[in-house]
């Protein structure tokens, strides 16, 4: 495999503002990369360094190898599909879909036809003569799919493009990417902050914060082996331990992450498994989230979240309970 | 309901009313200028239109008020041919030199001006069109005289030659800047820019930086975005300002009695025929003619596609 993207501590600075700080990063070939994280971390800036949007201050850019630094976008072999699509209103589906072949000077039956192609690949067989402002946004989403995807890029890149949509279509529209990134074996670069896309498509995770990669791994490494609280709480919700809560619960003295879902709650009489380590308190609040119930539960001060499923127990709001986990489930973060 | 027992004050029940009946609240909204441009302008623009189909009695001197097509045979005489292609020539020049001054002007507004420096444009813009159009006419003329600065800074420049060629040039040329043409294109041209860069920056403005770079990605050189994505949807702005800086040429009387060669142009024309010669047939007929070219303008504009980005 070789290496598709690759940063050597690139910057970008906006003035006093360190948009991307010192970032060094190797995406593989044929990869599905996230990029995640809150607005403001710099993953979208990472993703613009990429496209030739935008240049670094410091640090160097390869794309396959070549350095891509003062390339402009028209110069790059990488395609982009925008937040907002960016569709042309002026021009048709088909018009839009085949601008990029236009401009290489490809005869018009020829780009016709691959525009035919890359819309029948994302499902809009038929649609070449409407025009985008007649589109729905979901529709408008595999227009802008289709128009990058028919330049046969070797990375293309995604910048939030499920946002928009709701929730079923972005479910779907997921399952898609997805097929179609198995299907085409090209590189995606994925920019989101939504942690449940990340870790649902994403091949490996980069999670950003404050201009820097604070962990990069699989979806499964970065959900269960968190290194930062940071991390811990972004990446689905956890129980970040003190250093203190967590010594006195036969675990290391340091932060420690815990998952809802690993914390078994125990009513009165319930016996915990052996060697697990145990808890209680009073509960605080109970939510209702469909297949799960969220407990909250107050442990002499430190509020634990566990996660039991529907119709498993009746947990009496605000009585006593105990709550057991498995030393293993608890992650020792790095100290901040 | 128990709030009917208590009787609600006048002004709420108004309220209530129109609020129930919100077509009727528009419609009064919109009647007083509606009934403004239905009988004021556009009844006045048919009896102009009725006018044009009298004709004038040439021994008596009076209006015949019999329709006849006579005065619009009178009007495609070619001594009155010349003057109407003389200022459609003029407006169209004008036009494209307008439209080409503005667009880089509008683009940096648009794209690249932000905050104070926004603020300093839009002033820069307007301002001229917050002194008398007489005053910046006569300004211009000192300005073009052969006294006047270009001669002198030509002259200093050792460029004296140059002002003389373009003025010995047939036809536009002239006694000095203000006795030419050129003069007259001149001032055109500037008073009319602002009608011109106001639409085409509106026009820019809403085209998403996302669509160009979204081009750029695509493979598009700088040039190539600008001929397919910016001009197309910058187009209905171009068009709209053409419409003014065009019509607005076409109908001006006082520019080329100020400046130029003193040739006739229609709104100078329609002015001495309603005026001293007493011909309104005619001077309706004449004013019919701007009417005419700016409908077969819009028709060819709409044709090439200038109105499909609306």
């Amino acid at each position: 495999m070789s290496i598709a993207v690759n940063f050597q501590n690139v910057s970008r600075h906006f003035g006093q503002v360190r948009a991307v700080d010192g970032v060094t990063l190797d995406i593989e070939e044929g990869e599905f990369f996230a990029m995640l994280g809150p607005s403001g971390s710099g993953k979208t800036t990472c993703l613009r360094l990429i496209a030739g949007f935008d240049q670094p201050s410091t640090g160097n850019i390869r794309i396959f190898g070549e350095i891509a630094d003062g390339l402009p976008p028209y110069r790059r072999n990488v395609n982009t599909v925008f937040q907002d699509y960016a569709l042309s209103p002026h021009m048709t589906v088909g018009a839009n879909v085949a601008y990029g072949l236009m401009i290489k000077g490809m005869p018009r039956s020829e780009r016709e036809q691959k525009a035919r192609e890359a819309l029948s690949l994302v499902k809009l067989n038929g649609f070449e003569q409407r025009r985008p402002g007649q589109l729905s946004g979901g529709q408008r989403q595999r227009v802008a799919l289709a128009r990058a995807l028919v330049n046969k890029p070797r990375v293309l890149l995604l910048d939030e493009p499920l946002g928009a949509l709701d929730l079923k279509l972005r479910e779907q529209m997921q399952e898609e990417l997805r097929a179609l990134h198995h299907d085409l074996g090209i590189t995606f670069v994925f920019v989101t902050h939504d942690q449940g896309e990340a870790l649902s498509m994403a091949d490996r995770v980069a999670i950003f914060n404050e201009g820097r990669i604070v962990q990069i791994g699989t979806p499964s490494e970065v959900y269960e082996r968190p290194h930062s609280r940071f991390v811990a709480s972004f990446v689905g919700s956890s129980n970040v331990l003190s250093p203190d809560f967590a010594a006195a619960n036969g675990g290391p003295r340091a932060w420690t992450s815990l998952r809802p879902e690993k914390i078994d709650v125990l009513l009165p009489g319930e016996i915990p498994k052996t060697g697990q380590a145990i808890v209680s308190g009073q509960v605080s609040s109970l939510q209702y989230q469909g297949a799960v119930v969220r407990v909250a539960v107050n442990v002499a001060g430190t509020r634990l979240v566990a996660t039991v499923p529907t119709g498993a127990k009746t947990i009496p709001d605000g009585g006593t309970v105990s709550l057991a986990w498995d030393r293993s489930s608890a992650v020792v973060m790095e100290p901040e | 309901m128990s709030s009917s027992s208590i009787p609600a004050p006048l002004h709420r029940s108004v309220s209530d009313f129109f609020y129930r009946n919100s077509g009727l609240l528009t419609l009064l909204f919109i009647l007083p200028p509606l009934l403004w441009i239905g009988i004021v302008y556009v009844g006045s623009l048919f009896a102009l239109l009725l006018q044009s189909f009298y004709s004038l009695d040439e021994f008596s001197g009076l209006v015949v008020h019999e329709l006849t097509l006579a005065t619009y045979g009178h009007l495609f005489e070619s001594s009155n041919m010349v003057i109407v292609l003389r200022t459609t020539v003029m407006a169209t020049i004008v036009t494209i030199a307008s439209a080409i001054v503005s667009f880089p002007i509008a683009y940096y507004a648009a794209r690249y001006a932000k905050g104070g420096w926004k603020a300093l444009f839009y002033l820069a813009v307007m301002m001229p069109l917050w002194s008398s159009y007489l005053v910046k006419v006569y300004a211009w003329k000192l300005i073009l005289a052969k006294e006047g600065i270009i001669t002198w800074v030509a002259e200093k420049l050792h460029l004296g030659f140059v002002l003389e060629t373009l003025l010995s040039v047939p036809v536009i040329g002239g006694s000095s800047l203000s006795f030419s043409y050129i003069g007259t294109f001149l001032v055109f041209v500037y008073i009319w820019l602002p009608y011109m860069i106001l639409p085409t920056q509106a026009a820019l403005e809403r085209v998403p930086g996302s669509l160009i770079e979204a081009s750029a990605d695509l493979g598009a050189t700088p040039g190539q975005s600008l001929r397919t994505v910016i001009l197309p949807l910058a187009l209905p702005g171009v068009i709209a300002g053409s419409i003014f800086t065009f019509s607005l040429t076409l109908g001006d009387y006082i520019i080329p009695q100020i400046i130029g060669n003193s040739r006739p142009f229609i709104g100078s024309t329609v002015y001495a025929l309603q005026g001293t010669a007493g011909d309104i047939p005619l001077a309706a007929a004449f004013t019919v003619v701007p009417i005419v070219i700016m409908g077969i303008y819009l028709v060819i504009a709409r044709r090439l596609g200038a109105f499909d980005a609306l």
